[in-house]
């Protein structure tokens, strides 16, 4: 006898659905058929990857729905101060030309047309930024997004940086040509003047590596969360780069930025920079309380927490493997020192120095120790 | 074949601390000579009870019928089980209180006295001086032979106990207190002692010596603190303005330089002393630089950070002024 094929089927069902047993079995049966249909499909190379043909529309539609909805679900609940930070700003703005711009583009510079063929393309964050809040933004750089090509921040650990980049962000779509120069660029002009200049490797790519960018090297930097490098000791820049270059120490402004440094370029740069002369910096002047308490702990150490006195490695007599503190600015030192108190740059061999004795600090210590050496104008150039 | 093996090499460390001159059973000072005395007094005590015990098992198990009543009648375990027990401890603790009495009243102020302060993971060692400053030493505690002794016992972080045995009993390092003890050694000798209370990772290498000597030696030497050594070679002279510079003085002191600090050892003798981080590695030079540059490989736990920046010379050099201090 035969049956219709909607017969054949409602008889299958309802044999399947008799007890939870053949329920199950057939549950398992079904997907065991499509996880073979999928390996098939996979191995028959029927799948076009080419980035060129781009996805379907509902495919697109699909992955954006469950990115956004992912990054709102683990962003952190946190927001940049209303009030502007330039220092932040110009931190984030020297790192986003160093990290970002190449598949973001830039003002006055559009996005690289390879880049411009990934897939997702990567988006202009002048129209995006607005599109998400502040710890959203901030857990996109951080943690990057998978299948869309956008890469974690090279250091996990250091979200003060990774705020300086959001902070950057949020200026961006403010920004014309000129005012993004002024901000990436500082002191350094990459337009080279001759066509053989330019020829022969200059253009602005090359103004990516600058350390001057952020570092400055006739002024002072113009950010005060970055270090002044002019009259460091030799020794303490050249193993420095090195340690960010094999990510001994944890940035991911600097393990960026000095990734591709050859050692020749790490030791001509060292020796560049410890001849430069300090620029003039006023000291900063905060409350003198702090500064005498700090005074006092850099000079003296605290015994019982088993600290050390700071100025036994640190001061200019000091032997330059160690780096000079005087004349830094305070929001700098107790960034590096906040990173020392969480534990990090374990790993070199200067780091594991001071890594026991930074983690003994209390904030109130570390807030005393970077107001005192801000306060302090260095008695004279080391250069060595 | 390897059973018997085991059973020798064990035996063998059981009997090895004797021959180390750290065993409460070779006394060298009178309070340990009570001690070792008490001990050998309980040792064959419990040996005679034990050989009663099994005696009695043996009767009991396997022997004649009118022995065996007699040692379950109830007299018997009246006597034996209580009676016998409550009277040999009595005695033997009003005896060891009567052997101990000196060591709990200390009548008379001591000829010498010795702070010593136990820390993660090092003895800190103060005498006091001629002038108003104590003298700083670490791990290695010299002491006049014949003379009382007052060693004043205190810790800077966690609980330690201090214990040479062949001079005396064990005292613990309280935080918050002060415990006195008296020891006196009859001979001259190096006698090696130990924290007997666990202070952390570096706890079992946490030893110190002291170096029983005659009254006059120890009397020059504790005058020869007040003249701080001098490096004389050149290579001792980089050592030196190396240990300056690469901020040694901020943890250590070394008399008569600018390094003060007092968070670790003072290093003012340390080229004298027998052994180095508290007497668990032998003084020498390759030793010194391995606990320079690898602190935590020559001593795990130690709290020094790991100096791996000096080049083979500096190294050298360092050591060479270390062990120039004397």
């Amino acid at each position: 006898m035969l049956m219709s094929p909607l017969a054949q089927a409602r008889r299958a069902a309802a044999w399947a659905l008799a007890t939870p047993g053949r329920l199950a079995l057939a549950a398992g049966a079904v997907l065991t058929l499509a996880g073979v249909a999928g390996l098939l499909f996979a191995w028959s190379g029927i799948y076009n990857i080419a980035a060129s043909r781009g996805h379907l529309k509902v495919v697109d539609h699909l992955l954006r729905f469950g990115m956004e909805n992912s990054v709102r679900g683990r962003a952190p609940d946190m927001n940049l101060p209303t009030q502007p930070d330039e220092d932040r700003i110009r931190l984030g703005a020297g790192h986003y030309h160093a990290g970002c711009a190449y598949c973001h583009g830039a003002p006055g510079t559009p996005i690289s047309p390879v880049a411009a063929k990934m897939l997702p393309p990567p988006p202009d964050l002048k129209d995006k930024v607005g599109l998400w809040k502040d710890g959203e933004l901030f857990w996109i750089v951080k943690h990057g997004l998978k299948y869309a090509g956008m890469p974690a921040f090279p250091s996990l650990e250091r979200d003060d940086e990774i705020w300086a980049v959001v902070a950057f962000l949020r200026r961006l779509p403010e920004l014309d040509r000129l005012a993004y120069r002024t901000l990436a660029l500082g002191e350094v002009e990459p337009e080279r003047p001759s066509g053989a200049e330019i020829a022969g490797g200059g253009s602005d790519q090359e103004a990516v590596g600058a350390c001057a960018r952020c570092h400055a090297s006739g002024a002072a930097p113009s950010s005060r969360l970055v270090p002044i490098l002019q009259g460091q000791p030799a020794a303490i820049l050249e193993s420095a780069l090195r340690d960010y270059a094999a990510g001994l120490r944890d940035s991911g402004v600097m393990q960026t930025a000095a990734a591709d440094l050859t050692d020749n370029a790490i030791r001509k740069l060292a020796a560049y920079y410890a001849g430069l002369p300090r620029p003039a910096v006023q000291p900063e002047r905060t409350d003198l309380e702090i500064v005498a308490r700090g005074e006092r702990l850099a000079r003296g150490g605290d015994p019982s927490r088993g600290v050390p006195a700071c100025l036994s490695c640190h001061d200019e007599q000091a032997s330059p493997a160690f780096p000079r503190l005087a004349g830094q600015s305070a929001r700098y030192l107790e960034g590096q020192l906040a990173a020392w108190r969480a534990g990090l740059n374990d790993r070199s061999p200067t780091g594991r120095i001071m890594a026991p004795i930074g983690s003994r600090l209390t904030a109130e210590q570390a807030r005393d120790l970077a107001a005192y050496f801000a306060s302090v104008m260095p008695a004279r150039r080391v250069g060595r | 074949m390897s059973r018997l093996r085991r059973l020798v090499l064990s035996l063998i460390l059981f009997v090895l601390p004797a021959c180390q001159q750290q065993s409460a059973l070779a006394p060298a000072g009178e309070e340990a000579a009570r001690v070792a005395l008490l001990s050998w007094i309980l040792f064959a005590g419990a040996a005679v009870i034990f050989v009663i015990v099994l005696a009695a098992l043996g009767f009991a198990i396997a022997g004649p019928e009118r022995l065996r009543r007699r040692l379950r009648a109830e007299g018997a375990i009246r006597f034996w089980g209580i009676a016998f027990p409550a009277v040999t401890l009595a005695v033997l603790l009003g005896y060891g209180l009567w052997l101990m009495r000196e060591t709990i009243a200390s009548p008379s102020p001591a000829a010498l006295r010795v702070e010593v302060t136990g820390e993660q993971f090092w003895w800190r060692v103060a005498y006091d001086g001629p002038a108003t400053k104590p003298i700083a030493e670490a791990n290695e505690i010299r002491i006049p032979v014949g003379v009382e002794v007052e060693f004043v016992l205190r810790t800077a972080d966690v609980i330690h106990s201090f214990w040479v045995p062949s001079l005396g009993g064990k005292l613990d390092m309280i935080p918050g207190r002060t415990n006195r003890m008296r020891l006196k050694a009859e001979r001259p000798g190096i006698y090696r002692g130990q924290c007997a209370e666990y202070c952390g990772t570096a706890h079992a290498l946490m030893s110190m010596e002291i170096v029983a000597v005659s009254q006059a030696e120890f009397d020059s030497w504790l005058a020869a603190a007040k003249a701080p050594t001098v490096p004389v070679s050149e290579t001792a002279r980089r050592g030196a303005a190396l240990f300056l510079a690469s901020g040694c003085g901020a943890c250590h002191a070394v008399r008569g330089t600018r390094a003060e600090g007092t968070i670790g050892p003072d290093l003012s003798r340390i080229g004298a002393r027998r052994y180095l981080a508290a007497a668990s590695l032998p003084n020498t030079a390759e030793n010194l630089i391995r606990f320079i540059t690898d602190s935590s490989a020559a001593k795990p736990g130690s709290l020094m950070p790991p100096f791996a920046i000096f080049s083979p010379d500096e190294q050298h050099a360092l050591a060479a002024y270390l062990a120039s201090l004397k």
